[in-house]
């Protein structure tokens, strides 16, 4: 009897550390930028779902593709009409891992480095991708930074010839979110 | 007869490069969708949150992309990264809101007050069951619409 009450304190331990360890925001900011000698192409998109499992290092993104906003609404209708197909593809996701997880400690402030690793879904086209970001341990409070690159040609999205000058082949991925806790 | 023949081809050329000029400036300087001075389907939070939950495909052909004036109760309230205020409008589920990013910021109002907020309906954010953690409808752009 001793035994099985002790064992069910420390399973009951172990859930409620498991659950302390989810971090999660609904207003991740993602942006992206293309720059090309012709002109400079920033949209962003403050909306984006993020959870973070600070035991796990599972990381997770997902964003509405026609909640970016750009500067001129004419790139917008396009970039959603005939670009990323928001109709069609309505979510960009991503589902990865942080592999140096155990590198950041959450009980001490500083800027970790850290390498996330995983499956960038982007108009219906799944590629593998690890990419280098930062988590920003401050007073208790967790953020998260990333910069990188995708190839537009990776996802299949196709430029029309018009402007294919406009558009760069390497488009400039920002991602910044503030977590709280579940 | 032939020189004036001339001249009027030479000036319906320029006339049609000025009026494919300026139509392609104003195309490109076209502003974005005025929302506040459109008229929205004026829907609660919690109907706008059950209908995506009920029939997600009907939901998106009624509402995304569309202007909507959702009313509903203020759960929470926060800036995001831009500094943009964003009012999280109560659902009928637990931890699932409508989650609208302001245009223009709602100045006065405070946790537990009832609120119309119009704006463009992105759609539904699916969030993750696993976890526990229920998505939002987002609305972008938004004003207050009382």
């Amino acid at each position: 009897m001793k035994k099985i009450f002790i064992l069910l304190i420390l399973t009951g331990s172990f859930y409620s550390g498991c659950l302390a360890q989810v971090y999660f925001t609904k207003n991740g900011r993602v942006s992206f930028f293309s720059s090309t000698p012709l002109e400079d192409i920033k949209a962003d998109n403050n909306q984006a779902i993020s959870i973070l499992n600070t035991s796990s290092g599972e990381l997770q993104f997902s964003l509405l593709n026609n909640a970016f906003h750009f500067k001129k609404a004419l790139m917008e209708e396009h970039f959603n009409a005939d670009y990323i197909e928001s109709a069609k593809y309505p979510k960009s996701t991503f589902k990865g891992t942080i592999a140096n997880i155990s590198s950041v400690n959450l009980n001490t402030d500083g800027v970790y480095k850290v390498i996330v690793s995983g499956n960038l879904d982007i108009h219906g086209v799944t590629k593998a991708i690890s990419v280098p970001g930062t988590i920003t341990v401050r007073s208790g409070s967790i953020s998260a930074n990333s910069v990188f690159k995708v190839k537009v040609k990776d996802y299949n999205i196709s430029i029309p010839a018009a402007v294919r000058n406009n558009i760069a082949d390497d488009i400039e991925i920002t991602i910044s979110c503030n977590y709280e806790k579940k | 007869m032939k020189k004036n023949a001339k001249k009027i081809i030479l000036i319906i050329i320029i006339a049609v490069i000025a009026v494919v000029t300026v139509m392609g400036y104003l195309m490109w300087n076209k502003p974005h969708k005025n929302v506040k001075d459109t008229a929205g389907v004026k829907i609660t939070a919690a109907e706008l949150y059950n209908s995506f939950i009920t029939d997600s495909a009907k939901a998106r052909a009624l509402y995304t992309g569309k202007v909507v004036e959702v009313s509903g109760e203020i759960i929470k309230m926060a800036l995001n990264q831009q500094q943009q205020q964003i009012i999280f409008l109560k659902t009928a589920a637990e931890g699932a809101y409508i989650n609208c990013t302001m245009e223009e910021k709602a100045e006065g109002h405070k946790i537990g007050d009832i609120l119309m907020i119009k704006g463009i309906c992105s759609g539904y954010m699916s969030g993750d069951a696993d976890m526990g953690l229920p998505g939002d409808v987002i609305i972008v752009r938004g004003y207050h619409a009382d």
